[in-house]
């Protein structure tokens, strides 16, 4: 996270010592006020990892640390007769979210460069109309989305999941892009033509790896976005095993009988797991993605 | 990526405005360029979304339930829908209800990340990393999960809550308030990963020798948040704010599922519920796609102020 | 050379996409004759799969070449699920139902008219009648019962034993030995019997063994009768009973926290509900674990239990043949056995077996209005928000039920 640019207000500097001292006092301040904070956010996730682990007489005496870890849970989510297409769920959402997140930067892209380096009649409309669908009531589109991809014939099909996801994830994605572009310097542009490239050619040279932050920052969201969504899935994907994660996961909590908290909080870990790498990848460079995009407009 | 945004953007859009004219994009573009570099997107929203929209619009006008449904035909009645939405007073209160938890929820959202994102800035590196660290594993948390956990966390029988703020059994869920407080508390957990981060990245660029200038001519840290940080982390806030006021107000997975199917009453329905409710376990379709569409018409009059000036900035070249 | 990799991720997915859509044009056009079977999630239970299997054996016997494609549901969703696909007209062939669910599909027309081949369904002449009801609709047969499920208490023997405690014969005894269990184990969050505070199967149980009812049909109207004198009565006992014996949250419901979760804690002497919970109890209690039938008023007799369960129904558009002949294979009388075999009480009294106590219990049982609008009642939560205010004191019990029954009232009897 950019650490060594992103200290201004709070570094210690070296002046007189009494103030010196004060200073490490207040920074001490700081960080504890910043451990409570990292004890607050932090006490769910821990919850459903150590859970994950925890026996199943320790889940429900609600007890604090798995006394007696296990990985019993683990192998129930993963290889359990009760729930089976474990496997299955997690190579589906894979395949749904990497093509989401590739087909929708592509796309987005093309209208950002359309919105940052073009005027044309309509793109105040453009713009509204981005917003707008954000503000649509998902539970309204439940049906009227189901019965438009039946006439595609995709209902039950990943591409339908797909392109659902595609229409949620592009009006970010085309806004932020949009940010990025237009801080591409002038001068930088004008080299490249100089330069005589031809307008494919400089686009790949010059204008990409300026752009890369932003496609990384917006592919999060679409990355996290897509991975958790339950309700569109839930209604498109019948067959079980062609469902994503999170409907596989709902699947515990589906029945009359017993639920199975503790293969529920190992599978839920596990299932975070594709999350954090991606974001262990990217998070460099989202830092100065999201700036870049959202700064500039 | 210029290292001066504010200032420097200005100053080069009006210096280079006229030299923009030669330069090959806006020449070599024809007039169809940009419509066909957004076709793709019109194309891929537009085939997904335009029926679903027209058709819920279409449905709006109609007795529309069950039996409807496995005919596939409904009886127009023209606003009979809206007329019936607009004089059930469950409609009333459940939107002045998601109004004010939608208020709630946005300020907190907003006001807790930035205070996090500031202090982000402030502390030393050893406390940075886990603290970002921690908020990637938060934001990676399946709402599902997140609900499950949040319920343990102030279950009744041996809730973690009660222990620690030494309240015996105290019932979190008995007062629509404290449910709705619940809620609150498990949407802005959620959302505060994206906006500390985002603001956090913004923050990165306030820049550091305007903030020295102003502490030395002995402003306090809320002057020069106000005078120097807000300014460049303005369109920021208007984005998380507008994405915010939007999702908030259409929120439904944490509410229906921390309250739970079991409890949701007409006396603490928050509109994602509502419209669920009606279109789905009580299938009037018709009046559902009333209120989705009154929905819309409301989301878009409370987030105007923001989406207006996201427009301004974007028509801004 | 990262902005490359992200292209060729780009072309991979573009190129899998296209794959993607050919592939599933390809396997529509070629596809085989099959059916498609929609169960709930509880099947898919290790001990129930080698049914569900059984029954698919069967079938495709009968009909070689046939593939049947059971997907599993949750009971959360499955509504909504199917509402998409009846408006999309694909339904699947054969649906559970939820024994409660059922009327208001019926009465739109959601299931086809299996009336003529009911004597084609195993033991039909002795189908268990709360459970058969639910599946019919102005006369008309639309859903065959598949299994159903009564409601129990579990108890400690330890406790009851060292309180010197017998099986309670009536209400008043039960609530009195509740209180020297109190008396005697009575640390801080442990329940006699716990009771979930807007458990409305359990509450209105008291109400019909009061003599009492939810609502009524008068000359072609539903008229609420939770407002009247007997229900009142009933409701009035529930809420002493739960203030005698319950520790419980009076606004949760049975399923959070699950009752056989508070018991395997140690914090429970016994709890009320569905007869499987034996299933959960943890290892500590299961060895000290029994069951009686919840006492009645009336010494000596039991009172009246909520009869849950579920039917198999065909869609409107869905292969009937087909789809019946399944569920003559899935409700066959070996087929019913096994599911008897698993804990469920089969759809026919002939496979009885009083000793089994859930069969004993659902001997004597109520059941919801058979209303086609019963459904926006338990999904409004009406009775639970009664309960809840009831139990907290909010209303009195005359004010909640008053309320309630017009409610109740209302909904049942809107178009």
């Amino acid at each position: 996270m950019s650490a060594s640019a992103a200290t201004p207000a709070g570094a210690p500097q070296p002046r007189r010592a009494r103030r010196g001292r004060r200073k490490l006092a207040t920074q001490t301040g700081w960080n504890l006020v910043g451990i409570a904070v990292i004890v607050v956010m932090v006490f769910p996730v821990y919850w459903m990892i150590s859970t994950a682990f925890k026996s199943d007489g320790e889940i429900t005496s609600g007890s604090w640390f798995p006394l007696q870890p296990t990985l019993q849970h683990f192998r129930s989510a993963m290889a359990g007769a009760d729930h089976p297409y474990f496997w299955n769920s997690v190579a589906n959402s894979l395949i749904v979210v990497c093509v989401t997140v590739a087909l929708s930067m592509v796309i987005a892209f093309f209208a950002a460069v359309a919105l940052a380096k073009f005027r044309f009649t309509g793109r105040k409309v453009f713009i509204v109309l981005m917003i707008g669908i954000q503000m649509l009531p998902q539970a309204g589109l439940i049906i009227p989305l189901y019965l438009v991809l039946r006439q595609y014939g995709q209902t039950g099909t990943l591409t339908g999941v797909i392109i659902t996801y595609m229409t949620f994830v592009l009006p970010f994605s085309v806004w932020t892009l949009r940010g990025f572009i237009i801080g591409i310097p002038r001068d930088l542009e004008e080299a490249a033509m100089v330069d005589g490239s031809s307008r494919v050619g400089a686009f790949v040279r010059i204008l990409l790896p300026l752009v890369a932050p932003g496609l990384v920052a917006t592919s999060v969201f679409a990355f996290i976005t897509s991975w958790n969504e339950f309700i569109f899935a839930n209604v498109l994907l019948n067959d079980n095993s062609k469902q994503t994660v999170t409907v596989w996961l709902s699947y515990f909590t589906g029945t009359a009988r017993h639920t199975d908290w503790g293969a529920l909080m190992a599978a839920s870990t596990l299932t975070a797991i594709p999350v954090v790498i991606f974001f262990v990848l990217v998070q460099r460079k989202i830092a100065f993605g999201l700036t870049a995009g959202a700064v500039k407009g | 990526m210029t290292s001066f945004p504010a200032d420097s953007q200005i100053a080069a859009e009006s210096g280079h405005r006229p030299a923009r004219r030669r330069l090959t994009w806006a020449r070599v573009g024809r007039a169809s360029v940009p419509y066909l570099l957004i076709l793709p997107v019109l194309g891929a929203t537009g085939a997904v979304l335009g029926y679903p929209v027209g058709y819920l619009v279409n449905l709006s006008f109609q007795r529309y339930g069950l039996p409807e449904l496995i005919q596939h035909a409904g009886h127009y009645i023209g606003l009979h829908n809206y007329w019936l939405v607009l004089h059930d007073s469950v409609f009333w209160d459940t939107l002045r209800r998601t109004v004010i938890f939608t208020a709630a929820n946005v300020s907190l959202t907003i006001g807790l990340g930035t205070m996090i994102a500031l202090l982000l800035v402030r502390v030393s590196r050893f406390v940075r990393l886990p603290l970002t660290a921690g908020l990637v594993l938060v934001w990676s948390m399946p709402a599902v999960v997140a609900v499950q956990v949040f319920y343990w966390m102030t279950n009744f029988e041996n809730g973690v809550f009660n222990s620690i703020l030494g309240l015996g059994q105290h019932d979190w869920y008995a007062t629509t308030f404290s449910q709705l407080g619940l809620v609150t508390a498990l949407i802005v957990w959620g959302a505060l990963p994206f906006v500390v981060i985002t603001l956090y990245a913004g923050l990165a660029q306030v820049p550091h020798e305007l903030v020295e200038a102003a502490e030395i001519d002995g402003a306090g840290p809320l002057r020069v948040f106000r005078d120097v940080t807000f300014p460049v982390l303005k369109p920021i806030f208007l984005i998380l704010t507008s994405l915010s006021i939007i999702w908030d107000f259409g929120v439904f997975t944490q509410p229906y599922l921390l309250i739970g199917r079991e409890h949701q009453y007409a006396s603490n329905y928050l509109m994602g519920v509502y419209v669920y409710i009606k279109a789905y376990s009580g299938n009037d379709y018709g009046q559902g796609a009333a209120i989705s569409i009154l929905m819309l018409l409301i989301v878009a009059i409370l987030s105007i102020f923001y989406v207006r000036k996201m427009v301004k900035i974007g028509d801004v070249q | 050379m990262k902005r490359r990799k992200l292209i060729a991720v780009g072309f991979v997915a573009l190129a899998a996409l296209v794959f993607a859509i050919a592939a599933g044009g390809v396997s529509g056009a070629t596809k085989a004759k099959s059916i498609t079977v929609w169960l709930q999630t509880d099947a898919q239970a290790t001990n129930w799969t080698p049914i569900v299997a059984a029954a698919n054996a069967q079938f495709q016997k009968d009909h070689a070449g046939v593939g049947v494609n059971v997907q599993y549901q949750s009971w959360g969703t499955h509504l909504q699920k199917f509402d998409a696909t009846l408006a999309g007209g694909n339904s699947p062939d054969v649906i559970e139902m939820g024994n409660t669910e059922m009327t208001k599909y019926m009465a739109a027309g959601a299931f086809q008219d299996l009336t003529a081949d009911k004597g084609s369904f195993a033991n039909s002449s002795t189908w268990l009648a709360g459970l058969a009801a639910s599946g019919r609709y102005n006369g008309k047969l639309y859903g065959v019962p598949y299994y159903a499920g009564s409601r129990v208490v579990t108890y400690r023997t330890d406790l009851f034993k060292k309180a010197g405690l017998k099986v309670p014969t009536s209400l008043s005894q039960f609530t009195t030995e509740g209180q020297t269990l109190l008396q005697k184990f009575g640390k801080k969050g442990f329940s006699p019997v716990y009771i979930a505070g807007t458990d409305w199967y359990f509450a209105m149980s008291f109400v019909f063994d009061y003599g009492g009812n939810i609502a009524t049909r008068v000359s072609g109207k539903w008229k609420g009768a939770l407002d009247t004198k007997k229900s009142i009565a009933g409701l009035t006992a529930f809420k002493n009973f739960f203030n005698a014996v319950s520790r419980a949250s009076k606004t949760t419901d049975e399923a959070h926290p699950n009752p056989y979760d508070v018991y395997a804690a140690g914090d429970a002497a016994s709890i009320v509900g569905p007869a499987w919970y034996t299933c959960c109890l943890g290892k500590v209690y299961t060895p000290v674990t029994a069951q009686f039938t919840m006492p009645s008023h009336t010494k000596g007799q039991v009172m009246p239990g909520f009869l849950g369960g579920s039917d198999l129904a065909v869609p409107v558009g869905a292969d009937k043949a087909l789809g019946e002949d399944w569920i003559r294979d899935y409700t066959s009388n070996a087929s019913e056995k096994a599911l008897e075999a698993i804990g469920n009480i089969p759809n026919t009294t002939s496979l009885f077996d009083n000793s089994k106590i859930n069969e004993r219990a659902a001997a004597r049982s109520w059941f919801v209005p058979t209303a086609k609008n019963w459904v926006n009642v338990e999904n409004e939560n009406i009775l639970r928000n009664m309960l809840a205010e009831l139990l907290t004191g909010k209303l009195t019990v005359k004010q909640a039920a008053q309320a309630a029954s017009d409610n109740i009232a209302s909904i049942l009897n809107a178009p």
